[in-house]
């Protein structure tokens, strides 16, 4: 068996390390001194790098090291991943760029075109994470006031057209949302594959859609009981209508040598965040069902550190210390490892994993714990028991 | 008023060039050892680089359904073709302009503000309202925080970008077309018109019209003219040449003549695209900026 292992591209910038919540590589914070993409010349000017140069360093690391490519995260404050894709395409060999995309956002049979166009420019290396937006005034943000359950509604319907019209001949559909009539891609484009299409809404209605569309069911780790249910639900949903549906999750790791060392880098992390800080992280108001399931865990609420220890090796607060989901896995390279098996053994297909910062953990992550995957005691123990 | 000069790519054009699936599958004698990770990008990127090293100041890409993306090629090509200003061609039909805005403003940082927008469309009336509807929003959320609309086609609420993604500046807007409406439309909307290429004098007349509709919006607007381009060492060499067309030095001097009544943007093709970027670049643009040079000083 072999499990896809994605990398993250980080594109609001990224802190050079874990314990600080400065956002030193790249623009979202101002420029000075020791920091990188852009950064300072020798005499005090900007030097010229732009963020895309330390993502093309990440992408390049996580290829090199292992991980088949990297998730490309898209909100109001980032930069896009339909450019960023296109831009590093040429200068990365094997990674593949999934690109998180809200469907409504795209005419589906300009979407169609586009992907063909970097499917060809890449070598098929085009991969979807189909997000669809959580809602609140974000969604206003960008233009769009389609209620929670229409968005997935119209989410189907644009990937029925985004197929449909991939299929080598004239595609009609009169959907809810979309209506078209005899559109189909150009031969040329239509030789090329479809994007794998991962899928992200831990909602009902996002469950319905992705049981259709989805080749990855994509979640964020949740505690790990609640997690295998959902699989369940949606490989059940899946399975009702022929399919057999691929799981996959979206987690952050902070490994280190020792599991004290990595508690080390928690706790320095915590206390560096102010209580003002905690208190502006309860986020905008959101209608995604997803995120009502991590900020169940409240890390705003906790007086220490490691209130948050919410299982051996998961701690809740890593959206304290970055922007993103709540919980992570913390630990030995080894520990690590056997808590990537277990979720493989509860029917994780594939992951995303992240570090922060991103270009450096690429490489210890690569290095230090993949290699380790299948061999932890947790697997020995697993197969032990299922040959008994 | 400088005249600058763009190349303009086509995806369609010349479709076998670099084209994997292009390649004789039998029947061909030398050993192939090119893989599939040789490709057609690796033309336009050739095109590219041939237009950068022979001082054109842009690369049009053109907007062609069947072939590859007007606006994926310009990204793909950005970081090896260094210095030239990127304008892919579009309909506004694409998506919601609020997003077009952001994915231009990536293009902008990631490439020191080196990115173009030329909207294409039918000309007919929805799609003249659909992109004057685009441009608005599209500006309006890189330029104003909070930005709200409510219109035909898409709306706003709380919009706006903010710093870093706002510090950019929005691409330059190059709008086409040789009617009256095409004019007013680019008076309102365009920081270029470019119109197809014709006669001095029919030209010029378009120019003051141009120049009129737009004082009466209360902005400027410069002039573009897009051309087809034969030039070759000798006249006789150029037999029914296409569009502008004649000796290096007698088309030098139209382009020179085109600058004389106010034009400032000039996109030029020609077919085979590479060596026709090399041979213009190389041939004909010192003539030009010599041309205009020497005008100047006897003015
Ligand atoms: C792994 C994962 C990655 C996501 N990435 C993004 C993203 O890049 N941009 C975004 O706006 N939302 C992202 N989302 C959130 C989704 O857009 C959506 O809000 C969420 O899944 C809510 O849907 P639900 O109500 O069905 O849970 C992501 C969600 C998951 C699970």
């Amino acid at each position: 068996m072999s499990i896809d292992f994605y990398w993250r591209l980080p594109t609001h910038g990224c802190h050079a390390s874990i314990r600080r919540g400065s956002y030193d590589r790249g623009d979202w914070s101002p420029l000075q001194p020791g920091n990188v993409a852009p950064g300072l010349t020798a005499q005090g000017e900007d030097d010229g790098y732009r963020y895309i140069d330390h993502l093309a360093e990440i992408a390049k690391a996580a290829e090199l090291s292992g991980f088949i490519g990297g998730l490309i995260p898209s909100f109001p404050n980032t930069d896009d991943p339909w450019v960023i894709s296109p831009l590093l395409a040429r200068e990365t060999k094997t990674f593949r760029f999934m690109i998180a995309f809200q469907p409504g956002f795209l005419d589906p049979v300009h979407a169609a075109r586009i992907s063909a166009s970097l499917q060809r420019a890449t070598g098929g290396r085009t991969v979807f994470n189909v997000i669809t937006g959580g809602g609140g005034p974000s969604q206003l943000w960008w233009g769009d006031d389609f209620a929670h359950d229409d968005r997935y509604g119209r989410t189907t319907e644009f990937l029925d057209i985004f197929r449909g019209v991939w299929a080598g001949k004239p595609f009609d559909y009169d959907g809810r949302f979309y209506q078209v009539e005899g559109e189909q891609l150009s031969d040329l484009l239509s030789r090329e594959e479809v994007p794998e299409i991962w899928f992200s809404g831990s909602s009902e209605a996002a469950l319905q859609s992705a049981a259709k569309h989805a080749d990855y069911y994509l979640s964020w780790l949740e505690p790990y009981d609640q997690l295998t249910d959902k699989f369940a639900r949606v490989k059940e949903r899946t399975a009702q209508l022929g399919g057999e549906q691929k799981c996959a999750i979206r987690v952050d790791l902070v490994a280190r040598p020792t599991e004290e060392e990595a508690w080390r880098d928690i706790r320095i992390g915590f206390e560096n965040v102010s209580d003002a800080t905690r208190a502006q992280w309860r986020g905008q108001p959101t209608d995604s069902v997803g995120a009502a399931r991590q900020s169940a865990l409240k890390p705003t609420e906790a007086k220490r550190w490691d209130d948050l220890i919410v299982g051996k090796n998961l701690w809740g607060g890593f959206n304290l210390l970055r922007g993103g989901p709540a919980l992570g896995i913390v630990g030995s390279y080894e520990q690590c490892a056997e808590q990537l098996d277990e979720l493989i053994q509860r029917g994780a297909d594939a992951f995303i994993l992240a570090g922060t910062p991103h270009l450096e953990e690429a490489w210890r992550i690569g290095e230090e714990v993949l290699p380790l995957l299948g061999r932890t005691a947790a697997t020995t123990q697993n197969l032990l028991e299922a040959a008994e | 008023m400088t005249l600058r000069f763009y190349w303009r790519l086509d995806p369609a054009a010349e479709p076998a060039r670099g084209e994997a699936s292009a390649r004789p599958a039998t029947g061909f004698v030398p050993r192939d050892v090119r893989t599939a990770s040789l490709n057609r990008y690796d033309y336009y990127v050739q095109v590219a680089r041939a237009a950068a090293t022979t001082a054109f100041d842009g690369l049009f890409v053109a907007y062609r359904p069947e072939s590859d993306d007007s606006q994926i090629v310009a990204a793909a090509i950005a970081r090896t073709a260094p210095r030239l200003l990127l304008v892919p061609e579009f309909p506004a039909t694409v998506g919601s302009a609020v997003y077009a805005a952001k994915e231009a403003v990536s293009f902008q940082r990631a490439t020191h503000n080196r990115l173009g927008w030329a909207l294409t469309g039918d000309g007919g009336e929805e799609d003249a309202a659909r992109t004057a509807e685009f441009l608005h929003v599209a500006r309006g959320v890189h330029g104003t925080r909070p930005f709200d609309h409510d219109g035909e086609y898409f709306s706003v609420k709380g919009g706006g970008f903010q710093a870093p993604l706002a510090n950019v500046p929005f691409p330059p807007v190059y709008l086409s077309g040789d009617d009256e409406e095409a004019l007013e439309r680019s008076a309102r909307l365009a920081d270029v018109h470019l119109l197809p290429h014709a006669p001095l004098d029919a030209l010029r007349g378009r120019a003051e019209t141009l120049d009129r509709l737009a004082l009466a919006a209360g902005r400027t607007v410069e002039l573009g003219v897009i051309a087809t381009i034969t030039a070759r060492e000798t006249a006789e060499e150029v037999a029914a040449g296409q569009g502008i067309a004649g000796s290096y030095d007698a088309v030098a001097n139209r382009l020179a003549d085109l600058h004389a009544i106010g034009v400032g943007h000039v996109v030029l093709s020609a077919t085979p695209s590479l060596e026709e970027a090399y041979r213009i670049g190389q041939f004909v643009l010192p003539r030009v900026r010599a041309r205009i040079a020497d005008l100047r000083a006897a003015a």
